[in-house]
């Protein structure tokens, strides 16, 4: 077992030490990894049976220390006579060596004795480096001839190497040399082997095709010339001439296996092969022989000569004596302790694997040398090492995974808990409680504590639940039965569901009540039962506040007066009461809902319909009055201006009037606003802003409010903004109620008026009907569209007249004829443009909002006051009226902007750039905006201050001159240097360079170290951590430090799991 | 019938549901409502920062006993409260923590100073001194239950967790069985003629040992292919070492250069990290059984904690009265930290110096982690991080670390300016890292 073993791993590490060999040390390190490990597992499988690993180490040495001794002596011999160069005697040695191989083969040691020999250990000692060389040699020589050239690689003898690299070198090119020396002395004898058994019989010739050989040609031609060369190579023809018939090239191994297979098979021809190698060793023979034919004395052949001597006491010894009955155990004897006696097994062990050439004895081959100690050591180092490192790499995903985690929490490895199954518990399960105990003893009573009485008494049970025949049939009959009866029934019920008949179905529902009724009477003794219900339901319809006699309650209540049966009297009588109550109560509730005092008659409540009218009485009589009012305050002051002098007529008091007019004419728009309504009646700009016929119901409203640009005066803000808002609201009126008065004329567009204009009429006067158009013409933006608009098609084109798509047929005839009216009046209209003068509009920079004065409110007002309160008059009746007043309110219109213009001397034109230059006059804003910038540099730049006092720290006097001011009173203010502003050169802006202290705070002069990016870390900045902005599980998750020990537990350091 | 919707307030969606329950707070967490969030827990921060500064009292206690200096202490792997300690003298005490009492005292267990001990299993002792000899005791006799005798003086011992081996260093490592008298194993780098100060084997890779010695080297060793396998020279010796918990290829060395070096040994070319601080030789190190922190003992009468990959600004404790600090631990709960010193007592620190001991409350705790996490947050911040960062320093280490930055300021300023005036491109800085190291032999 154990021999099979190590053959295996014998064949796979000779050639890694082979590859080392050729291959530099330090780079080597893999293979030797691979070749340690298979080493080592070879150990561990021999010493499996005896000793751990651990313990590997001491028997090493005491063998290591038997070899030492053994080699010793062959050391001595072969380094004694090595600087005399007897050519033969380390062929002899070899082959002595080789040899005793074949003889132990042939003899077939125990494997117990081979087992205590361990190749490795033979060959790894540490302590005999110092004859590493030769010893290694000459051992793997006999091991395996594979082997021999490893040492002539770049052998690292020397022990100090990793102390003093220097020295190591010196003795690395020293031991080179001698290696060299030697390597050429091992290529001849080789070959002179290969020669010799190649002639004897052509065998184990490894050399002549494997890599050594050129090998060996290179360390010889180093160390010597051209000659070893030719030499060898002649040798290598030789061979190859002699093999080519027998043998095919193939890999070393297989023919070391071969021709050790061969060696076991015919081990009866041993002898023989032991006798021609004898006859080959001779001296004289061959291969010596052949070499001085050709003339080539090599130097190293001198060298092969030292060892010679050694040699030759093989020579002398057995080999020659063995014709005369020398036995193959006579020569193991000596060796039976020896580490070659393993080398043999080896070789044994390989032969024994496979054997397939046929008819040819293969010599074992010499094993390879080992590697020097030292070397040898430390590519196990490096071996074990990697090994080490592959060992604890195991453990990186663990540990990337630790040092990744956010949170820790220790122990880090949950204590292996062990799982105990059902069947251990209840089998370890006792009693302990009273109730167990009783449980316990009811089941054992019961005869199912256990699995197995549990299954006898089921049987039991089972057997005693015997049913008869008869029993089962009955049964089954039964269950037929009823199932056939439920089909029946279902059938049956789908049937009747499927009916459509509503008649069917009310008959259907009324049996039904009538069985439910029945039921009611019959079971007095529910009676409370039944109350509560009713009662429940009372309170749902009273939270309904549905107080109808509609309700579930209530038509129960009326079904049950009407039968009265089965419920007393006194009930009755409480539900008919409470029905009445309810009912009162609705009635009260919708009242207040409606705006009545419970008292109202009935009459009342029929005109709730219209009942706006009635509400709105007090509102309109409150707005007559303001009406009345406004007319009066507005004729004092009318009065006043034509009064000679007066207190009043000064300009103060007149101001303050005005101040007071405007207020109160303010509180009473507000007034009129709050009320809403008809206020377009009551102020004097609007009245034409809806037309409204109530008869017709056509609803004609004027959309596309007028643009007022110009500011107005302050009292006359007022009225433009009552304008918009009345002219909304009153809009929104009308379409809800066409009863809404607005008997205003349809024709006259008043315009919102100043009272006094302030600025000089620059224009002409207008007609007084475009003067709404032409207000707009104010903006000089606006001139041609409004020119365009209000020259030609007058105001009434803007106008849009809405006819609504329900408006019958005749309101709409109405209507036409309404327009037919119109028409007639825009003819007028037109003509009176006429016999106005032409207007260039372009030229023209603003028209004063003179439309009307506020002389004319009141006498409008007062004419729309008394419109309202003859409602529903005829419609050409008023036209007429309205056409008069506009008539008389155009001339005097015309009248006074004729006298403005006057007064404003001539028109001036103005060129359109023109009026963009005045409108921004002033505004130097590039100009500001540089002088800006200048300042804001000079107030940040660095400044210095003389603090020198007059009269301090120099004369004073007259006739003093004033020197420079002295360099330590000038004090100097660090600011900014103009240059080196952010806004430099940039001529469009100021960015400021004054810092926000406060703000500083929270500014970070670098990333801070675990963020990546800028981004990254305002967006961590920007979540708060604390409660108050973050739930409660955000804020734990939080605020979870990274690490979470569990209180007093003892926290194991990682271990493997098993 | 009409159905009644009704404003209803579900109870338990604003009352504690259990007696112990926080109440249900609803918050608006619109940020935008919130303007100075920022600002407050920056103040917070600040305030945080300041309260741990003053709630940090880190001395527990002392345990007496020792008459001379102490130099060794070793803790029970599966005990929080078992700590042993070795003197001078040859004392050897057992002290028990939690009750500060001395489970064993042996004044003469070895001749001469005890270098090393181990606690093993529940209740057994290995100790090694000066004397030659490693003696193994059982705790609460006083006579050993066992003697192995060496032939050098052992400078340091060290049990496996889980098997009856364990390793002592001499001038050599060797390793041991329990049950046999002589070492079963010697472990040597073949050229080591130094003396081997410290051997620990790996906590999770029991075959994995490690060993510092006098030649500045550091070894790692494994048992099964039973070599040294690579040894690594450096510019400085280092006293002590000790592996990772958690980190089964990271090893810790206490080096006499003032620093302590953390290597992978997988890569064992360069430190992986160098902790600076000390203003001494770092006498001794242990790391806490979390692996996020270890703790170091100087020659400068500091015990420092550090975290794990922070190679600066340690936490330092100190005292007035103590000496040389030779020997620190983490106990196996890694909470508290021991020192033993040359004054002869062993001290009990805590691991976090602000850290409240007794009961604590779910709130408070985790009033102390937003703290702490907001600490953590701010840090960066010039005001919080400087508070953080500050610590009281007694004077001659103050002005001890003020001499070694100048010294090393002056170097560096001469370095840069032979580097300005050499050929340029001739000699460019060596990062410090790669300094450590000077040759790493296999």
């Amino acid at each position: 077992m154990a021999r099979s073993g190590r053959t295996s791993s014998n064949n796979q590490s000779r050639p890694t030490f082979k590859n080392q060999s050729f291959s530099k040390r330090k780079s080597s390190a893999a293979t030797a990894v691979s070749g340690y490990a298979k080493r080592h597992e070879r150990k561990a499988a021999k010493s499996a049976g005896r000793f751990e690993d651990v313990y590997e180490y001491a028997p090493e040495k005491v063998r290591r220390s038997k070899i030492a001794l053994d080699f010793d002596r062959d050391e001595e011999m072969g380094a004694g006579p090595l600087g005399n160069g007897g050519e033969d005697d380390m062929e002899d040695l070899r082959m002595k060596a080789r040899l005793i191989g074949e003889n132990e083969e042939d003899e077939k040691i125990d494997s117990e004795d081979d087992e205590e020999l361990d190749s490795d250990a033979a060959f790894d000692d540490d302590d005999d480096e110092r004859f590493a060389g030769f010893f290694t040699k000459k051992v793997l020589k006999k091991k395996a001839s594979k082997q021999v050239s490893v040492t002539f690689a770049d052998v690292d003898l020397n022990e100090e190497e990793d102390a003093e690299p220097k020295e190591s070198e010196r003795d690395n090119g020293d031991t080179d040399n001698e290696d060299g020396e030697e390597s050429g002395e091992d290529d001849e004898f080789i070959n002179v082997l290969d020669i010799l058994d190649g002639r004897g019989e052509p065998l184990n010739d490894e050399d002549n095709d494997t890599p050594l050989a050129s090998f060996q040609e290179n360390s010889v031609s180093a160390q010597g010339g051209d000659e070893e060369m030719e030499d060898s190579a002649n040798e290598d023809d030789e061979e190859d001439d002699k093999e080519l018939d027998d043998e095919d090239e193939a890999e070393e191994d297989d023919r070391i296996s071969i021709s050790l297979s061969e060696a076991e098979d015919e081990a009866d021809g041993a002898l023989d092969d032991l006798q021609t190698f004898i006859s080959s060793l001779d001296p004289t023979s061959s291969g010596s022989r052949k070499r001085k034919a050709d003339g080539e004395e090599p130097e190293h052949s001198r060298k092969r000569r030292v060892i010679k001597e050694r040699t030759e006491a093989g020579v002398e010894s057995e080999f020659r004596t063995q014709s005369a009955g020398l036995s193959l155990n006579d020569l193991l004897l000596p060796l039976g302790q020896s580490s070659l006696e393993k080398s043999v097994k080896v070789l044994q062990s390989q032969s024994g694997g496979n054997a397939t050439s046929a008819g040819k004895k293969k010599k074992p081959q010499t094993l390879s040398v080992p590697l020097p100690q030292r070397t040898q050591e430390r590519l196990d180092r490096e071996a074990a090492y990697e090994q080490t490192k592959e060992e604890v790499d195991k453990w990186s995903a663990t540990m990337k995974r630790i040092s990744e985690a956010d949170h820790l929490s220790f122990p880090l490895q949950a204590q292996p808990q062990g799982k105990v199954s059902n069947l251990e518990l209840a089998a370890k399960f006792k009693p302990s409680t009273a109730l167990e105990t009783t449980i316990s003893s009811l089941l054992s009573s019961a005869n199912l504590a256990t699995d197995a009485s549990v299954l006898d008494t089921e049987e039991n049970i089972l057997k005693t639940n015997a049913i008869s025949v008869e029993d089962v049939a009955e049964r089954r009959r039964e269950l037929r039965q009823m199932r056939e009866l439920m089909f029946r029934a279902e059938i049956k019920a789908k049937r009747v569901k499927k009916i459509k008949s509503k008649v069917y179905r009310r008959l259907k529902r009324k049996e039904k009540e009538a069985v439910d009724r029945n039921d009611d009477g019959s079971e007095e003794e529910l009676t409370e039962e039944r109350r509560l219900k009713v009662e429940m339901e009372r309170a749902r319809e009273r939270a309904t506040l549905k107080h109808k006699n509609t309700g579930k309650w209530a038509k129960k209540m009326m079904s049950r007066g009407g039968y009265g049966e089965g419920v007393d009297d006194d009930d009755i009588r409480g539900g008919r009461e409470e029905i009445e109550e309810m009912l009162s109560r609705g009635e009260k509730l919708r009242r207040k809902i409606q705006g009545k005092g419970s008292d109202d008659d009935d009459s009342q409540s029929e005109n709730e319909d219209d009942g706006e009218d009635d509400s709105g009485a007090g509102v309109e009589s409150a707005f007559n009055e303001l009406r009345a009012l406004s007319k009066t305050d507005a004729d004092p002051l009318e009065s006043e201006g034509k009064k000679g002098k007066s207190v009043f007529e000064m300009k103060f008091m007149k101001d303050a009037m005005a101040r007071k007019q405007a207020d109160t004419s303010r509180i009473v728009d507000d007034f009129v606003k709050e009320m809403g309504g008809d206020e377009g009646h009551f102020s004097d700009g609007e009245v034409g802003s809806t037309q409204d016929d109530p008869d017709s119901g056509v609803i004609v409203s004027r959309t596309g409010g007028r643009m007022v640009l110009q500011p107005t005066a302050k009292g006359s803000e007022h009225p433009t903004r009552t304008f918009s808002v009345a002219s909304e609201e009153t809009s929104s009126s009308t379409l809800k109620s066409t009863d809404f008065p607005t008997p205003t004329p349809p024709s006259p567009l008043i315009s919102i008026s100043e009272k006094h204009s302030s600025r000089p009429a620059l224009s002409q006067p207008f007609f007084s009907n475009t003067t709404l158009s032409t207000s707009a013409s104010v903006n000089p933006w606006l001139v041609p569209s409004s020119s365009s608009g209000a020259g030609k098609s007058g105001p009434k084109k803007k106008n849009e007249i809405v006819v609504d798509k329900d408006s019958s047929q005749t309101t709409k005839s109405k209507h036409k004829l309404k327009k037919q009216n119109k028409k007639t009046e825009e003819e007028k209209a037109r003509v009176k443009d006429d016999a106005v003068v032409e207007i260039e509009l372009e030229n023209v920079l603003a028209a004063p909002n003179v439309s009307k004065g506020q002389e004319e409110a009141p006498t409008t007002s007062a004419v729309t006051a008394s419109k309202n309160k003859s409602k529903r008059k005829g419609k050409a009746q008023i036209s007429d009226e309205d056409s008069v007043s506009n008539d008389s309110e155009v001339e005097e219109q015309e009248k006074m902007l004729r006298m403005k213009g006057k007064k404003a001397k001539a028109t001036k034109a103005f060129e359109q750039r023109e009026l963009v230059a005045r409108a921004f006059a002033g505004d130097n804003v590039v100009k500001e905006f540089e002088e800006a910038k200048r300042r804001e540099i000079a107030m940040d730049a660095p400044t210095e201050v003389d603090t020198t006092l007059p009269g301090w720290g120099s004369w004073g006097g007259n006739g003093v001159r004033k020197g420079a001011p002295k360099p330590h009173l000038i004090k100097k203010i660090a600011g900014i240097d103009p240059k080196s502003r952010a806004d430099y050169n940039k001529a469009h802006v100021i960015i400021s360079e004054k810092r926000d202290k406060k703000a500083s705070k929270y500014l970070v002069p670098d990333l801070p170290y675990p963020y990546t990016s800028k981004a990254q870390f305002d967006r961590r900045m920007q979540q708060p951590l604390g409660p108050e902005w973050n739930t409660r599980v955000g804020f734990q998750r939080g605020t979870l430090p990274k690490v979470v020990k569990k209180m007093g537990t003892v926290i194991d350091p990682l271990d493997k799991l098993s | 019938m009409v159905k009644i919707s009704v404003l209803q307030h579900d109870l338990s969606s604003h009352t504690a549901t259990r007696p112990g329950d926080p109440t249900p707070v609803s918050r608006n967490l619109n940020p935008l409502v919130h303007p100075f969030s920022r600002a407050r827990e920056r103040t917070r921060a600040l305030n945080a920062a300041k309260m741990d500064r003053m709630f940090a009292k880190p001395f527990v206690g002392a345990l007496e006993g020792h008459v001379d200096a102490v130099e060794v202490l070793a803790k029970q792997g599966d005990s929080i409260s078992t700590v042993a300690s070795g003197s001078w003298d040859g004392g050897i005490i057992v002290h028990n923590l939690s009750q500060r009492i001395q489970m064993a005292q042996l004044p003469q267990g070895h001749k001469g100073k005890v270098t090393g001990l181990s606690l093993v299993g529940d209740s057994r002792l290995l100790s090694c001194g000066v004397d030659c000899n490693v003696k193994l005791w059982k705790i609460g006799s006083d006579e050993p239950v066992n003697v192995f005798p060496g032939k050098y003086a052992f400078n340091s011992i060290d049990h496996q967790r889980s098997s009856s081996i364990f390793a002592t260093a001499s001038t050599l490592v060797q390793i041991w069985d329990e049950t046999k008298s002589a070492p079963i194993s010697n472990l040597t780098f073949p050229t080591s003629t130094e003396t081997i100060s410290s051997v620990r084997f790996n906590l999770s890779e029991s075959s994995i040992l490690a060993s510092v010695g006098s030649d500045r080297t550091f070894t790692l060793y494994d048992i099964r292919t039973g070599k040294a396998e690579r040894r690594v020279v450096m510019q400085m010796r280092a006293n002590a070492l000790s592996w990772s918990p958690t980190f089964p290829t990271n090893i810790l060395l206490a080096s006499e250069d003032h620093n302590l070096y953390t290597f992978d040994i997988r890569r064992l070319d360069a430190p992986s990290l160098i902790y600076k601080g000390h203003v001494a030789a770092v006498m001794s190190c242990d790391w806490s059984p979390t692996g996020t922190e270890f703790v170091s003992g100087g020659w400068d009468r500091t015990v420092r904690i550090w975290q794990t990959g922070q190679g600066h600004s340690p936490e330092v404790y100190h005292t007035k009265r103590m000496q040389r600090v030779t020997s620190t631990l983490f106990t196996t709960d890694a909470r508290f930290v021991l020192s033993g010193s040359d004054d002869g007592n062993v001290r009990i620190w805590k691991g976090k110096a602000s850290e409240r001991l007794g009961i604590v409350t779910a709130r408070e705790r985790a009033a102390v982690e937003y703290r702490s996490s907001l600490v953590d947050r701010w840090k960066m911040d010039k005001e919080v991080g400087k508070v953080v960062r500050t610590r009281h320093l007694p004077k001659p280490v103050y002005t001890a670390n003020k001499l070694k930055n100048t010294m090393l300021e002056s170097k560096r300023v001469k370095e840069e300016r032979r580097r300005k005036h050499t050929r340029a491109g001739e000699s460019k800085p060596k990062p410090e890292r790669k300094k450590v190291v000077l040759v790493e032999q296999t």
